[in-house]
């Protein structure tokens, strides 16, 4: 049916899928990648020097640009009100670092690119990226470190005689331009390494591992449970799913926070209720205690889960033909017989499937442990993502925050593999449809 | 159908202790939301009676806090996410059930694997592009990284519903001498407009609720989304639970009406991809 110009179905087909994987590829798949990048540089984004992957020794122009004016300056200032030996030591170090500049301005780039930064900063215009870094060769690093370090040497003996006018400025001029030097990060597997034997990495995913194993296994056993009781006719269905559906709606740091207030240590009401029932001896133990803590956020979970898994059993179960439990009625089958050799059987794909996302997601836990207990109490419901967070945005080290970040992929893509080597080709279903 | 059994006054009863476990939470927050801060403390804490009920949580949510701000930033991140990720997911899902390509398998086996993706995986990367574009506090530095989930999500949902539209329609639309463009938009798309429009909300929540990049990314106040902007309500040493359960109430009450309204849609859209048909 192809006439001339019009694309055939087969190449309509790419055609259309052609968008939506190249957008997965670049914003979903590229990110891991580089996130294992990452995770073998010290980056760090508190620390000018490092908050970027550099491979090579380098200079940040702009920061050289900017500072390395104030250093010569400085030296300036003092020779001109300084005697004798000691103005011939400042002029000297001007010397010296006026010396270093050009060395560095020899290999022609640096010299351009120093013009081009400076006046576009003398424009108050920002400076672009692709101008920002220049690489250097090891020797050139050398020279200025070397440079550098002399010259804050002598500074801080002269500071230390008092012979300098401004004995305060030194160490902040010097400062500022060994900070345009940049090293390379590169670090290799050294994070991996340290995690290795790190307590808190080993806390946290033993944590990680409870808090998933022991909410899924609840959410199943109820759902299940659930599921079976509502498989059958009666009047409010509708009502019912929507109430299941409601927990399952709301945002889980919502969630979470109503359930801080119910578990509040003065005024939460099932705090108050399980000391009453005998629960706690005293309801302010419930989120200050390692125990408590862990049991509320499990609790939290399966509050919210719960009704999401009985739902999708509940869809499963109505896929089961009725004529197989007459046929087993005629039998002569007890109910726990047709339970565990109709139902259970005819739902093991619609369970594990169920299983396989709730085990995901609970391994992933973040929000709800973020806005219930933050981590806490002494790190005790802190989970890997929660640890990899803090790491990242509150020590602001990414390096070694991506390390954590891909073993937790790492660890997804494990069960996720156990998950569906069981499923098998199930999964994606090809079987079904065309 | 196992629809035989029929309810009897204990399956009642079950039932409603069973909504009242699930609607608890709500109903106390609501109650604490009313509630005048001396009644929200210490003697009154535990009590149903409100003595003297008040709206006055509610007010300050939106005057002392710029609660109105962040509902409106949710909103538009959420809907500009859905809009977007449909389009792309419609046309590659409706590739996948209708068009005859091979890679099919392994087009669908990677979507499934970027929906298993822990989100802390791409943060480091995503959240350091976004400050070198700027993006960072914008609209646009969340849409992006929502697309980690939002495409997936869509692309794995409309091509369960687009598999059962049957594929005659299209074959007798074929040989009536329509193009492949007629076909979709002419017969195809208004077959598919229910699935499109489950799909549309099981996104829109969950763009909704995102809460890792909006936390990370969108850190000034006139940025934030209503999850991250609720959490920053407590102070370091206060808990202001009258508002927190106030914002709390005015977030989930549209989306108890949206799922009343659409609860057969969305448990529709939940199950379809999970069970076998």
């Amino acid at each position: 049916m192809t006439t001339k110009g019009s694309l055939s179905e087969k190449q309509m087909g790419y055609l259309l899928i052609a968008p939506a994987l190249l957008i997965i590829l670049i914003i979903a798949i590229w990110p891991v990648i580089r996130s294992f990048w990452i995770s073998l540089h010290d980056v760090r984004l508190n620390d000018p020097t490092k908050n970027e992957i550099h491979e090579t020794y380098g200079l940040d122009m702009e920061r050289y640009v900017n500072t390395l004016p104030n250093l010569l300056r400085y030296l300036d200032r003092e020779a001109n009100t300084a005697q004798g030996t000691d103005k011939d030591q400042l002029l000297g170090m001007k010397l010296q670092i006026e010396q270093m500049r050009d060395t560095l301005g020899q290999t022609g780039e640096v010299a351009a690119r120093y013009q081009q930064i400076d006046q576009l900063l003398l424009a108050f215009k920002p400076v672009p990226q692709e101008l920002k870094y220049v690489e250097l060769t090891e020797e050139q690093t050398d020279l200025m470190r070397n440079t550098l370090q002399e010259v804050e040497k002598a500074l801080l003996t002269m500071a230390n005689q008092k012979l300098l006018q401004k004995p305060e400025g030194a160490v902040g001029v010097i400062q500022g331009i060994s900070s345009a030097l940049i090293e390379p990060n590169y670090v290799g597997f050294a994070y991996y390494k340290q995690y290795l034997t790190d307590g808190r990495l080993w806390a946290a995913l033993s944590n990680t591992l409870f808090f998933t194993v022991i909410s899924v296994s609840l959410e199943l056993v109820l759902g299940l449970w659930i599921a079976l009781l509502i498989n059958r006719q009666f009047m409010g269905r509708g009502l019912i799913r929507a109430a299941v559906l409601v927990p399952w709606a709301v945002p889980t740091v919502i969630s979470a926070l109503m359930w801080k207030f119910l578990y509040d240590g003065q005024n939460g009401i099932v705090a108050f209720l399980f000391e009453q029932v005998g629960l706690l001896d005293d309801m302010g133990t419930l989120l200050t205690t390692k125990g408590g803590a862990m049991f509320s956020v499990i609790f939290a979970d399966v509050w919210k889960t719960t009704p999401f898994m009985a739902l999708l059993l509940f869809a499963g179960l109505q896929t089961i033909p009725q004529s197989l439990y007459e046929a087993a009625e005629v039998d002569g089958a007890s109910k726990s017989q047709q339970f565990f050799r109709i139902t259970l059987p005819l739902l093991k794909s619609s369970i594990l499937v169920a299983l396989l996302f709730r085990t995901l997601d609970a391994f992933r836990v973040f929000d709800l442990i973020y806005a219930l207990t933050g981590g806490g109490p002494a790190n005790s419901t802190e989970t890997i993502s929660v640890y990899a967070y803090k790491t990242m945005f509150a020590q602001m080290s990414f390096g070694e925050g991506s390390a954590l970040a891909i073993i937790v992929f790492f660890c997804v893509a494990l069960i996720s593999i156990g998950y569906i080597k069981i499923l098998g080709a199930d999964l994606i279903g090809e079987s079904r449809g065309r | 159908m196992s629809m035989q059994k029929k309810a009897g006054p204990f399956f009642y009863l079950f039932l409603l202790i069973f909504l009242f476990v699930i609607m608890f939470p709500f109903l106390w927050v609501l109650l604490a939301a009313l509630k005048p801060p001396n009644e929200l403390f210490g003697a009154h804490a535990f009590q149903i009676i409100i003595e003297n009920p008040t709206l006055d949580n509610f007010a300050r949510v939106f005057t002392e806090r710029p609660f109105g701000t962040y509902l409106w930033n949710s909103t538009v991140v959420a809907t500009l996410t859905t809009l977007y990720a449909i389009t792309i997911a419609s046309f590659a899902a409706y590739a996948v059930a209708w068009l005859p390509f091979k890679g099919k398998s392994i087009v669908l086996g990677m979507v499934l694997a970027v929906s298993m993706f822990p989100q802390i995986a791409t943060i480091s990367p995503i959240f350091m592009f976004m400050q070198s574009m700027g993006l960072t506090n914008s609209y646009l530095g969340l849409i992006i990284p929502y697309t980690t989930f939002a495409l997936p999500l869509a692309i794995w949902n409309l091509t369960v519903f687009f598999r059962k539209i049957p594929i005659d329609l299209g074959e007798a639309a074929k040989v009536d001498g329509a193009s492949i463009w007629q076909t979709m938009t002419r017969v195809f798309f208004p077959l598919a407009m229910p699935g499109v429009f489950t799909t549309a909300i099981l996104v829109f929540i969950a763009a909704w609720n995102e809460f890792l990049f909006a936390l990370t990314i969108n850190t000034q106040e006139a940025m934030k989304t209503v999850p991250v902007g609720i959490v920053m309500f407590q102070g370091q040493y206060t808990m202001p639970w009258g508002e927190i359960s106030a914002a709390s109430i005015i977030v989930t009450v549209p989306l108890v009406i949206l799922v009343l309204v659409f609860q057969r849609r969305i448990v529709s859209g939940l199950t379809s991809g999970a069970v076998k048909e």
